[in-house]
C-alpha cells in the first residue's frame, strides 16, 4: 500500500493516519505464530465484536495485547481465569484508530502442565527415533581431561559443587567455567551458545550443571536446540541438570547422566591419589618382570654352563669304560683263568715243558698253579 | 602422546614382562620403554597445576 506524504520542502511528513496505515500494512506482511503467555484483564462484553486481553510473560513480565473475535472466542469455551496460560495463534496487528500494536488472535489454546508434559514426550519420541539418546551414541569420557568446561548459571551451588568435587578428588585440574542463563527464555540459547564457546576453546569433557528447580525452571533443559547441542558436541557432555527425579531430555543425549553436580564433578576426573598409586604398582611390576626376565635367563645360562664343565669328565668316564671292556676282553685271553680252572704250567729253567721227553728224571722244574706253584724234581718221565 | 594411551602401554608391558615369556633382549627393552611411559605418565600428573578460568574473563582478555 502506498503511504502518501506532504512534502515541507526537504522534509517528508505523515500524517498520523498515513503512519499507522503504513505501519499496519507492514506488520501484516509478518507470519502467524504461536505465542505463549498467561492471560490477565480478559475483557469481553456482549457489545464488543472482539475480546481483549493480555499476554503476561511469566519469567520477565513482558505484556502483550491480544484481540480474538468474540464468536471465535466464545466457540472454545475454555473459561479462563487469571494466570492460565495459553498459547494464542495469531498475527501482530496495529488497531490503526488508536495506534495501539497487539497480537490478532486466530486461535487459542489452553496450556497447562499436562499439555507441557505431553509437548514434551513428544519431542522425547521424535528425537528417540533420530537416535539421540541411543547407547551406541554414548561415549567414554577421558581418564584425564587436559581441561574441563563447565556450564553453569550464576547461583554459587551447581558450579560451587563441581568445582569442589572436581578439586577434591584432582587438585590439578584445569576447568573452564561458562557461566550463562540456566533458567527463563533465553537459557536454551544461552546453554547452546556457552557450550560451543567452550568447544572452541578446546576442552576434553563439559558439564552442564544446574541445581534443581520447578519443572518449569528446568523445561530450557529439554528445548530441542539444546538436546541437539549436547549430541552434537564434539566432546562427552555429563549432565546433571535438577534432581534424581527430574529427567529434562538433555540427560538423555548426554554421554553420561549425573544425579547432582558434585557426582558430576567426580565423574570427569580421576582420583589423584589412586591414580598415582597404579602408576607405581606399574612401575614396580615393570623392574619385578624385567627382573624376573632376568633371573630366568641367569638360570638357563648357568645350567649350560654346568652341562660344559660337565663334559670333559663325560669323555673320560666313556674312555675309561672302554679300557675296562678291553682289559676284561684282555684278561679272557691271558692263561690265569685257564690255570684257574685247575690246569698247570711246568717250566724247566726258562723253557715251558710241553712233553715228557724233554726233562730227565732227577731233574728239577717249576710248578705254577692258578694261585701260587711250587717246586718239584722228576721222578719218571712217560 | 595422551595420558591414557600412555598409562594402557604401561600396563601392558608391565602384564607382558610379568608373563615372563619375553626373551631378553625385548624384556629389556620393554623396561625401557616402560620406564620412559612411566616418566611422562608422572610428569604429567606432576607438572600439572590446578587452573579455575572464567570463559568471559578469557574472552575479554583475548580481545586486544
Amino acid at each position: 500500500m502506498k503511504v502518501e506524504a506532504i512534502e515541507y520542502g526537504d522534509r517528508k511528513v505523515y500524517s498520523v493516519g498515513a503512519f499507522n496505515r503504513g505501519v499496519s500494512s507492514w506488520l501484516q506482511r509478518l507470519p502467524t505464530v504461536w505465542v505463549e503467555g498467561e492471560v490477565t484483564e480478559l475483557r469481553r462484553s456482549d457489545r464488543w465484536a472482539s475480546v481483549f486481553f493480555t499476554l503476561k510473560d511469566p519469567q520477565d513480565g513482558s505484556c502483550l495485547g491480544v484481540s480474538m473475535a468474540r464468536g471465535q472466542f466464545d466457540a472454545l469455551r475454555l473459561e479462563l481465569a487469571d494466570g492460565d496460560r495459553v498459547h494464542a495463534y495469531g498475527r501482530p496487528e496495529l488497531f490503526e484508530a488508536r495506534g495501539e500494536f497487539r497480537l490478532r488472535a486466530l486461535s487459542l489454546e489452553r496450556f497447562g502442565l499436562g499439555d507441557h508434559l505431553a509437548a514434551l514426550e513428544r519431542l522425547k519420541t521424535k528425537l528417540a527415533a533420530e537416535g539421540l539418546f541411543a547407547a551406541e551414541r554414548k561415549r567414554p569420557l577421558p581418564l584425564l581431561p587436559a581441561r574441563i568446561g563447565l556450564v553453569t548459571g550464576n547461583d554459587a551451588a551447581a558450579k560451587r559443587d563441581v568445582l569442589t568435587a572436581v578439586t577434591t578428588r584432582f587438585p590439578p585440574a584445569n576447568v573452564l567455567v561458562a557461566e550463562t542463563y540456566v533458567q527463563g527464555p533465553r537459557a536454551a540459547g544461552a546453554v547452546v551458545e556457552a557450550l560451543r564457546a567452550l568447544c572452541r576453546e578446546g576442552v576434553d569433557v563439559v558439564v552442564v550443571a544446574r541445581g534443581g528447580g520447578s519443572f518449569e525452571d528446568l523445561l530450557p533443559f529439554s528445548d530441542e536446540r539444546l538436546v541437539r547441542a549436547i549430541a552434537d558436541c564434539p566432546v562427552p557432555v555429563v549432565s546433571a541438570v535438577g534432581h534424581e527425579q527430574d529427567t529434562p531430555l538433555c540427560d538423555l543425549a548426554a554421554d553420561v547422566r549425573a544425579s547432582t553436580p558434585s557426582v558430576a564433578g567426580r565423574l570427569v576426573v580421576p582420583d589423584l591419589a589412586q591414580l598415582l598409586e597404579r602408576l607405581d604398582r606399574s612401575r614396580a611390576g615393570l623392574e619385578r618382570g624385567t627382573r624376573r626376565s632376568l633371573d630366568r635367563e641367569r638360570r638357563r645360562l648357568g645350567g649350560t654352563h654346568e652341562r660344559l664343565g660337565r663334559a670333559p669328565r663325560l669323555l673320560l668316564e666313556r674312555r675309561r669304560a672302554k679300557l675296562e671292556q678291553s682289559a676284561g676282553r684282555l684278561r679272557a685271553l691271558s692263561p690265569k683263568a685257564t690255570l684257574e680252572r685247575g690246569y698247570a704250567i711246568v717250566r724247566a729253567g726258562e723253557q715251558i715243558v710241553r712233553s715228557g721227553g724233554s726233562v730227565e728224571p732227577g731233574e728239577l722244574v717249576d710248578v705254577e698253579l692258578g694261585e701260587g706253584g711250587f717246586g718239584a724234581r722228576v721222578e719218571e718221565t712217560r | 602422546m595422551i595420558f591414557e594411551e600412555a598409562q594402557r602401554e604401561l600396563e601392558q608391558i608391565v602384564q607382558r614382562l610379568e608373563s615372563g615369556e619375553a626373551p631378553l633382549d625385548e624384556a629389556l627393552k620393554l623396561w625401557e620403554r616402560g620406564e620412559e611411559l612411566y616418566r611422562f605418565c608422572k610428569e604429567r600428573l606432576d607438572t600439572a597445576e590446578g587452573k579455575i578460568e572464567e570463559l568471559a574473563s578469557r574472552a575479554e582478555a583475548a580481545k586486544p
